[in-house]
């Protein structure tokens, strides 16, 4: 498969998940009866997440949420590991230097 | 665990989430807006923020830092969405992508540990007159997207940036070459400056920049700058959904919204004559430039 499939797939399934989990969560919060929903902030957000498999309205669209954020992460993932394979090793190193980035974007929560 | 140290880290476990009550027609008005955000979005290769941050504050009077977090969320979305067609077709050169990424999310970092020491006004008017002056060139240079015998520079042949795609409104395979990259580069660092720092910025510099400096056609700028600003937008959206900005009902409609808007968003520029991209791209690109400006100046916009 060539890079631009590899990198298409990728991107394609974690947008349609994400989106399919927001409907999902809507339709949930419908049945319901609309009831408020608040913005969950830090350490609260994991439970939030864990309670989205046991059919808590904002919990699966938070789970939607995080799909989507790791969506272009994986995707430079895919990529540095296609470029690894075909033995490219300036693009190696450029797609590791924006993963590594990010990464410690992600971890340390800078880059607002 | 790493949510953790990092809540301990901002210091602020006691912050409370700003709030706003949303009921279903709230919900449905603005899952139908975030059709056009990202139809936008994908056509000029933006996140669409410009649209949403407005249309969320003065219409539906969601506070500031919860539009701002659902705007930037869209923006992965629209990106992402978009890219993964734009890339299927060739259309974005993903190695002039991945090589540009270094600056743009590098900027991002650097604007968010320098916010304190930056004047942001200082950076708004900088970029809204040269965002000014790349409109005036982009709309009288409208009908020559590319000149031809543009000479690679050494970065862009030994990172073999040069491509080419098959333009549906042309009926041809255009090839280009890429020229200047490191300066696009260095612009590209400062643009995710900006963006890190003010949630703007990223593709609206972006596509005038490959278009104007690296003479990349303004349909491949478009598409890659798209494909780019996902990566810089899920690194600050991650920080926005631990600071308890985004908010579910927001979210969710704006996601669907805009993932469906930017599909449409990329039928519409493969079959659209580069001229006409670049003309309406001038005319956004001047009521942004002018709206930084005005912000600046500590003027009450709101971008």
């Amino acid at each position: 498969m060539d890079l631009n499939r590899l990198v298409s797939y990728s991107l394609r399934i974690g947008v349609f998940a994400s989106a399919l989990l927001s409907i999902v969560g809507l339709l949930v919060w419908s049945a319901g009866g609309f009831n408020g929903v608040v913005a969950i902030a830090g350490s609260k957000i994991a439970g939030t997440l864990v309670s989205a498999f046991s059919g808590n309205d904002s919990g699966i669209i938070y789970l939607a949420v995080a799909v989507l954020i790791a969506t272009p992460v994986f995707r430079v993932a895919v990529s540095s590991v296609y470029f690894a394979y075909e033995g490219d090793r300036k693009y190696v190193l450029i797609s590791l230097a924006v993963l590594s980035m990010l990464i410690f974007a992600l971890v340390s929560g800078y880059a607002g | 665990m790493r949510i953790f140290l990092i809540e301990l880290s901002r210091g602020d476990i006691s912050k409370v989430p700003p709030t706003v009550v949303l009921g279903p027609v709230d919900v449905l008005i603005i899952f139908l807006v975030s059709i056009v955000a990202g139809f936008v979005g994908a056509l000029f290769g933006l996140g669409g923020g410009v649209l949403i941050i407005p249309f969320l504050t003065l219409v539906e009077g969601v506070p500031v830092p919860l539009a701002v977090g659902a705007s930037i969320v869209s923006v992965v979305a629209t990106s992402s969405s978009s890219a993964a067609t734009y890339v299927q077709d060739h259309l974005t050169n993903l190695r002039l992508g991945m090589f540009l990424e270094i600056g743009t999310v590098a900027g991002a970092i650097t604007g968010a540990f320098v916010a304190v020491f930056l004047p942001a006004s200082a950076l708004f008017i900088l970029f809204g007159l040269i965002l000014l002056y790349a409109t005036i060139i982009m709309i009288r240079a409208r009908g020559i997207d590319f000149p031809a015998n543009v000479r690679p520079d050494k970065a862009s042949r030994i990172l073999a940036l040069g491509s080419q795609y098959e333009d549906h409104s042309l009926n041809r395979v255009v090839k280009y070459e890429v020229t200047r990259t490191p300066l696009t580069a260095f612009i590209g660092y400062f643009a995710g400056i900006v963006s890190g720092l003010l949630g703007v910025g990223g593709g609206i510099i972006n596509v005038p920049t490959m278009n104007l400096v690296s003479k990349v056609p303004v349909k491949v700028a478009s598409a890659t700058s798209n494909f780019m600003i996902g990566v810089t937008a899920a690194a600050s959206a991650s920080v926005y959904l631990l600071r308890g900005d985004v908010h579910p009902l927001l979210a969710a409609p704006l996601v669907i919204g805009v993932a469906g808007g930017a599909l449409l968003g990329t039928r519409v520029l493969k079959v659209t004559p580069p001229t006409r991209v670049k003309v309406a791209f001038g005319i956004l690109l001047a009521a942004i430039s002018l709206l930084m400006i005005l912000k600046g100046f500590n003027l009450p916009v709101v971008l």
